[in-house]
């Protein structure tokens, strides 16, 4: 038994999926594949499969991983090909590694956010937005679990920068993610939104995954 | 398929899976290459839309054809309609996003009455004309099939052309027909009566309906323009050679029954006096054991999917079970694949079958006995006795399961009180069973539920002139059920008795219900199947306002000589049959099943299946 890290990207059509309902895609794709997985041992058996960190329905994912548990060894490229004959097109494997990190030691995730807008000039809108930015106290509402919460987004805009170009607006940011605290993208976009009220149309991409030392999580 | 338009929107909506296509499986073609572009339309929700075996088999069927691109569509749910309502994006689908106005062909697929409304819905939210003939082009056709088909006449003023019965056949011969047409130049009036010449074509506006003055019955139906006089059902005799998908679509999201799906015969020996399929699918032809291996082996393979459900009107009844089950858990076990068997008999569950099933996960177990008591069972033809349905849970209990749900109707013909009352005894019946098994776990409870549907009479069923119970006589049945339940144990549900008085009113309307379905689409009815949407005070209102009683339809007695909506289609059962059955259901007398003797029901006119087989 070998436990293995396989590499995703999540787009296209996928980009709408769910959590849960991509780790039925997935196992119905090792199965088709006939790759022998490594499976529980319990009353109800199934294959070990765990996501590193769910992606929110809608974003596109470019280094998404999950781990599994191999019965027996298969060559990395072997395995890779395998997987994407039996995945739909908008999941494509890119790697399997050995893991090196933990996945409950995520603690950053940068994400590409693109704005293009709807009524006004794109500069002008990355400037109000870099204003907003720099205001001390953004307040947008934090649903969860328990309920929704105001929170100030302040605190996490360290690694947000904003750029503009071809009539759109960019937005790189770095935002804590994992299990210890999580901010949604999303959040940014409504905080544009209600404080600058104005329309636009959205792409986010999360590009990578990190630890708390801002080291790629590998 | 997914341009920023449309992107926009799934940002608003819930599962936005439903609406961007791009699964596994799906068939994707160059617009260029195809001559006939065909949208296959389920009037209902993705998720329950994918789960439907007809729509596989014809989907895979189209696409096997270079020349044909069929592409699914679905009722958008009302978040999503609303946003596209909004934002001016017409209905689409699935493969290339086109919008569905622009397609060659459009086909829905009547599963049950309560979708009639998305049809029109649908068809709106096309930007297609509702009527038949305010779409005087060839381009696009709009035609349907499915069960509902066998009376469609409350869609005869919406629909160019019906097919009738199985539609491996005769869906493509018509659409070859278009393609000719088409080449030719001819008018859509000279292609649906060329259609009508083709065996299980039904073109409505080719027949001509009178009505009586006096009670308000048909008067008659005339064929115009060689139509032929009544209209067979097409069928499927040799299901070894039938076509069936390979593989099917693999959903992103979950729906309904998300597993293989393996049809093992079609048609059913019973004759359940109640149950429409088992008429309309006459006669029983299986598959047989080497083809059901095969094709189980090919849609595991193809899709992933670790689950095959062996598919048919009563599962139990395939001649071979156990040396298919044998067959199929020689590899399944090994491929971790479990095998579930729905639809099974309370007769046909022995130990055997049990063990087999068992290999696989548990759930609760499921029979219908349909009704409380022996001489109502009898009335019905439900060939199963009190005896058999205690032996059968007995054997459950043996084996572990806890849990068993119990299907009944009611409002059949001839029942009474009493009857009502059989129902909860029969579930304590089955509680007292559980705590006799003298391998019971202990500290383990039992919990039977009894769910009572409220029973709608059906065309081509020997039920079909009987009234349907008002919706007051049915609240009264439902609330003696509960009063005579009286034990926690034991959980009583129904069906809403005001959507069955809707089906029951559409199951065996006619002409004159279109106005009522355009009205209700006007005022915005869908998805009447469900209960966010359902409201039968605002069918009641519409009813009115179009001058109709639809009590006409669902609770009146018909006579025997009364010319019905449906006579002029031929599903091979003769009517005289069905008028025997319905007297011998008057002295609850039963009728023997398909194998043990042949009662002379008309489907041998097909010379195939269990009507030529040696018994």
């Amino acid at each position: 038994m070998k436990t293995v890290r396989i590499w995703f990207k999540k787009q296209g059509a996928a980009r709408y999926i769910s959590h849960l309902d991509l780790s039925r895609c997935v196992s119905r794709a090792f199965h088709k594949a006939k790759i022998p997985l490594w499976y529980t041992q319990g009353f109800n058996p199934h294959a070990f499969l765990t996501f590193a960190l769910p992606l929110s329905l809608g974003i596109r994912g470019e280094r998404e991983s999950m781990d599994i548990k191999l019965e027996n060894d298969i060559p990395r490229e072997k395995l890779i090909e395998d997987l994407n004959g039996a995945l739909p097109d908008g999941i494509v494997v890119f790697d399997v590694t050995e893991p090196v990190m933990k996945p409950g030691q995520i603690a950053f995730a940068s994400f590409e956010i693109c704005l293009e807008p709807e009524d006004v000039a794109a500069g002008e809108l990355a400037e109000t937005i870099r204003a907003l930015f720099s205001t001390p106290e953004i307040m947008v509402q934090k649903r969860s679990k328990s309920g929704t919460r105001t929170i100030n987004l302040k605190p996490y805009l360290g690694r947000v920068q904003v750029r503009e170009g071809n009539g759109k607006v960019g937005i790189s940011a770095v935002l804590p993610a994992g299990s210890m605290e999580n901010i949604n993208p999303g959040l940014l976009l409504n905080a544009i939104e209600t404080y600058l009220s104005c329309r636009f149309y959205s792409k986010i991409v999360r590009t990578n995954l990190f630890d708390a030392e801002m080291q790629e999580f590998r | 398929m997914m341009d920023q338009k449309l992107e926009r929107l799934l940002a608003k909506v819930q599962k936005p899976g439903r609406y961007v296509g791009g699964e596994l499986n799906s068939v994707v073609k160059d617009p260029k290459n195809v001559d006939v572009r065909f949208a296959f339309c389920f009037p209902d929700t993705y998720e329950v839309g994918m789960s439907h075996l007809g729509m596989k088999i014809l989907y895979s069927l189209f696409n096997e054809h270079e020349n044909i691109w069929c592409e699914r569509v679905f009722a958008p749910w009302l978040d999503m309609e609303q946003q596209m309502r909004e934002n001016g994006i017409p209905l689409y689908a699935l493969e290339s996003g086109d919008p569905v106005r622009d397609f060659d062909m459009i086909g829905f697929t009547l599963q049950y009455e309560l979708s009639f409304t998305n049809v029109l819905n649908m068809l709106d939210l096309a930007g297609i004309p509702l009527k038949s003939k305010d779409r005087p082009g060839l381009t696009p056709v709009v035609t349907a099939g499915g069960p509902c088909a066998c009376n469609p006449e409350p869609l005869a003023d919406f629909i160019d052309l019906f097919f009738l019965g199985e539609g491996e056949e005769v869906d493509c011969e018509v659409i070859e027909l278009y393609r000719e047409c088409r080449k030719e130049n001819c008018t859509k009036d000279e292609f649906l009566r060329r259609a009508s010449q083709i065996r299980g074509v039904y073109v409505p506006s080719l027949y001509r309906v009178s009505y009586r003055e006096d009670d308000h019955t048909i008067q008659s139906v005339e064929p115009l323009h060689g139509a032929p006089r009544t209209v067979q059902k097409r069928v499927m005799m040799d299901m070894d050679r039938s076509y069936y998908p390979d593989r099917f679509i693999v959903p992103y999201i979950e729906i309904v029954h998300d597993r293989a799906v393996e049809e093992i015969f079609r048609g059913c020996i019973r004759g359940c006096r109640f149950c429409q399929a088992g008429f309309l699918y006459r006669p029983l032809r299986e598959k047989s054991v080497g083809t059901i291996d095969k094709q189980c082996r090919a849609l595991c393979e193809n899709t992933g999917y670790d689950e095959i459900s062996l598919s048919s009107l009563s599962t139990s009844d395939y001649s071979k079970i156990e040396e298919l089950l044998s067959r199929l858990l020689n590899w399944t076990e090994d491929e971790k694949v479990s095998v579930s068997l729905p639809s099974l008999r309370v007769d046909g569950f022995s130990n055997e079958l049990m063990s087999k099933i068992k290999t696989v996960r548990r759930s609760g177990l499921t029979f219908a006995p349909e009704a409380g008591t022996q001489r109502l069972r009898d009335v019905i033809n439900k060939n199963v006795t009190q005896e058999e349905l205690l032996q059968t849970v007995n054997t459950a209990f043996g084996g572990g399961w806890d849990r068993v749900k119990l299907y009944f109707m009611l409002g059949l013909p001839t029942e009474t009180m009493e009857d009502i009352e059989g129902i909860a005894e029969l579930g304590q019946a089955v509680v007292d069973a559980y705590y006799a098994n003298p391998h019971k776990k202990k500290g383990r409870s039992v919990h039977v539920t009894l769910s009572a549907s409220a029973f709608v009479p059906k065309p081509f069923t020997p039920f079909q002139w009987e009234p349907q119970d008002t919706i007051e006589v049915m609240h009264e049945k439902q609330r003696h059920l509960l009063s005579c339940v009286r034990t926690h144990k034991i959980e009583c549900n129904w069906h809403d008795a005001d959507t069955s008085f809707l089906e029951g009113v559409f199951a065996r309307g006619d002409r004159r219900l279109c106005a009522a379905l355009e009205e209700a689409q006007k005022r915005g009815f869908k998805f009447e199947g469900w209960s966010d949407c359902f409201s039968l005070p605002k069918w009641m209102e519409v009813f009115r306002c179009c001058g109709i009683d639809p009590s006409f339809y669902a609770n009146r007695k018909r006579s025997f000589e009364e010319v019905l909506p449906w006579d002029h289609l031929d599903y091979g059962i003769k009517k005289s049959f069905l008028i025997r059955e319905c007297q011998k259901a008057y002295r609850a007398c039963t009728t023997p099943n398909c194998r043990e003797q042949c009662s002379a029901c008309g489907a041998a006119c097909y010379q195939g299946g269990i009507c030529v087989e040696n018994r």
